[in-house]
């Protein structure tokens, strides 16, 4: 079963600004498990792609927020999840795009990361 | 000490005034900045008023003199970015220990005042004349360049500090509330952001001309650039990323047509600049930069938001004021740092000076030839807000840099810099200043 | 849903007419000339005592239009994307209001079409002045 998990930055990720509760070792648990990931933020794409190579760590995607119905198309998985700390730019993009969703916290708990 | 706003009489707002009787008899000679941050972390040393006073000492140090020196200080007592401190929430006592309070508890956390600045900076033992200017920093050097080319005060330190609170922009208060007081709903009901009415400008401008939001794009990039190569800014110190095309013209509208990176980021910051006499600042340790001229936008529009027509209106007559009052023509300007916060204002500036040539409707193929600092047209060779943060004082710090010679890694190579131009922020409602490497 | 509306007195008349469904507009009777939104003085001879509000046809023209993606009011992030336009008065034009054109999709706004005021109840039953494209 293929799974798509877009990652937020500020507020989300601990190297965001302000930190969130995802590592990045979280990350690379989930790629691990052969989950497709990638960002999805506000930071400029190609500063989300030098995030991913500064911090060593391959990446499927990099995306604006607002741009997750175009990323849905581009990626063919059965479930699709975005983890955002924002209710209008993460939550609601998410859920508009038909993806699910996690708050910070609670994809820090999930199996998918852990 | 009794300070008040700066009245009328100090602006040049008319046209046909003539030369401005001080021109080239006020110098800046030291610039002081304080760092940068997103957001205050309720420490006491990165508070607003630390981080003022710490701009303040730097300017001094910077013009090589000794504070007894300094007999001025024009300030801008408003420091919000658009967030003010909770009323249900505690101040911090650890900030409220640190400092000499004044009767107001937010003093130094979410405004300032010249009498907490006075009782904190005890080494300013011979200030005898202060005013306020409101909300700018290009407010408060029009006023300071008046008040030293006036005698009312020969060393001046002019400040702007910016706090900017924990939680997201404009989302609290009033725009977190059911119901809203019917004067504010006059405006605000409909809830429309900060760059809306530019925004619409914007849209008027490109259905006029047949230009696109696209084409902005080689602005944004060369801003950010700049900004990038000021060790100052905010980019510079937290986020050094580079914009391309595919970043700016993908992302998110705010208020279509703006979109993320066409609005500047709200920071915290403080930067002061030191003015004095032609005659003083001869002695002092830095280059001196001439004032040749200031000039006041107080236009305000007929309706809600002003019409493509009021804002070329006012741009224009606010370049013949520059120009007149500093004796020059746009054929004299080496280079040009006009507001950019949002970036859509830019345009309407540059075309009013007739920067280069350009008209209305000319500036958005300007930019797609070559605007850098190494070329022989540089736009924004601060990087403005969009290159750093905002503080609306980048472009000013730099005009003083570039004629000085000490811009660093922003010093325009294409064209010697000799007079430069700077000032806003809106094209209905401003400030310039005309600076010189030379007194005429 | 837009914000209540807590009226007070300076703008009373304006909201007390909203609720009628009529549309005034502050007008200085000495300069015979209109503003809004209003204000404690004419803004062109400056005086405050000659102040009255004055009731409009409730025809307009869109001018200009915007689309608000990240809006800062809490009660109106659920409808983003949606239109801000500005509406010129036929009674004159150089008095604009806001509108978010009810039944016109966001971006999808024709300016300079002919609209109508209509009054369209906000968050705490208050009705506020909108405008409809006459189709």
């Amino acid at each position: 079963m293929s799974i798509l998990i877009s990652f937020d930055i500020d507020g989300t990720l601990e190297i965001g600004d302000p930190p969130g509760a995802v590592t990045l070792e979280m990350v690379k648990t989930a790629r691990a498990k052969g989950i497709l990931t990638g960002s999805c933020s506000d930071r400029p794409m190609s500063a989300q792609r030098a995030i991913w190579k500064k911090y060593g760590i391959e990446y499927d995607f990099v995306c604006y927020k607002h741009l997750l119905p175009d990323l849905k198309k581009q990626f063919d998985a059965e479930s699709y999840y975005h983890v955002g700390d924002r209710d209008d730019l993460d939550r609601k993009y998410a859920m508009r795009a038909g993806f699910g969703f996690f708050w910070p916290d609670e994809a820090a708990k999930n199996p998918l990361l852990l | 000490m009794t300070t008040r706003y700066a009245p009328p009489s100090m602006y040049r707002s008319r046209e046909g005034v003539g030369v401005w009787e001080h021109r080239g008899k006020v110098a800046a000679v030291g610039v002081g900045h304080s760092p940068t941050e997103r957001r205050w972390d309720e420490r006491p040393e990165t508070s607003v008023g630390a981080w003022s006073i710490m701009a303040l000492r730097n300017a001094i140090a910077d013009a090589g003199i000794t504070p007894d020196q300094v007999d001025g200080l024009v300030i801008v007592p408003e420091t919000t970015t658009g967030a003010f401190w909770p009323e249900d929430k505690a101040l911090p006592q650890d900030v409220i220990e640190a400092f000499v309070q004044t009767n107001d508890p937010l003093d130094g956390i979410a405004k300032l005042s010249v009498d907490w600045l006075l009782k904190n900076m005890p080494e300013l033992t011979n200030i005898n004349y202060s005013l306020y200017a409101p909300v700018c920093m290009s407010n408060a050097l029009n006023v300071a360049a008046q008040v030293v080319g006036d005698g009312l005060a020969h060393t001046v330190l002019v400040l702007k500090a910016w706090h900017n609170l924990q939680g997201r922009y404009y989302q609290g208060g009033q725009n977190a509330q059911d119901a809203i007081g019917g004067t504010s709903a006059m405006r605000s009901l409909w809830g429309a952001p900060a760059c809306y009415g530019t925004a619409l400008q914007f849209a008027e401008y490109c259905h006029k001309y047949n230009k696109n939001h696209d084409m902005m794009t080689p602005f944004i990039i060369n801003s950010r650039r700049n900004g990038l190569m000021f060790p100052e800014g905010y980019w510079a110190q937290h986020r050094p990323e580079e914009l391309t095309d595919e970043d700016y013209q993908l992302a998110r509208w705010i208020a279509k047509p703006a979109n993320l990176f066409d609005n500047d980021i709200p920071i915290m910051c403080a930067a002061s600049y030191l003015f004095t006499t032609a005659e003083r600042a001869k002695d002092m340790k830095q280059k001196p930069v001439y004032i040749l001229n200031h000039a006041d936008s107080d236009a305000v529009p007929r309706g809600l938001t002003p019409t493509l027509d009021e804002v070329e209106a006012e741009c224009a007559l606010t370049g013949r004021k520059i120009y007149e009052g500093a004796g020059i023509t746009a054929a004299d300007l080496s280079f040009e740092n006009m507001y950019d916060g949002f970036t859509q204002f830019h345009q309407f500036h540059i075309e009013g000076l007739g920067y280069r040539g350009i008209g209305f409707g000319d500036a958005l193929d300007f930019y797609q030839t070559d605007i850098s600092i190494e070329g022989s047209n540089p736009v924004s060779p601060s990087g403005g807000n969009i290159g750093s943060g905002r503080s609306r004082f980048w472009m000013h710090t730099d005009s003083i840099q570039q004629l000085q010679g000490r811009a660093g890694g922003r010093q325009i190579t294409g064209v010697d810099a000799e007079i430069g131009v700077s000032g806003g922020p809106m094209p209905l409602g401003g400030n310039y200043t005309v600076w010189s490497a030379t007194p005429d | 849903m837009k914000q209540g509306v807590i009226p007070d007195q300076f703008t009373a008349p304006f909201w007390s007419a909203a609720n009628e469904s009529k549309l005034v507009i502050q007008n200085c009777s000495k300069c015979d000339r209109l503003q809004h939104p209003p204000a404690q003085e004419c803004g062109q001879c400056k005086s405050g005592t000659n102040l009255e509000w004055k009731e409009m046809s409730g025809k307009g023209r869109i001018y200009n239009y915007g689309v608000v993606h990240d809006c800062p009011i809490r009660l109106l992030q659920d409808d983003q994307p949606f239109n801000v336009a500005v509406v010129m008065l036929d009674d004159d034009p150089g008095i604009q209001m806001y509108s978010h054109l009810p039944g016109t999709p966001a971006d999808e706004v024709p300016v300079g079409a002919e609209v109508r005021v209509v009054f369209e109840e906000t968050a705490n039953g208050q009705k506020v002045p909108e405008w409809k494209v006459v189709t």
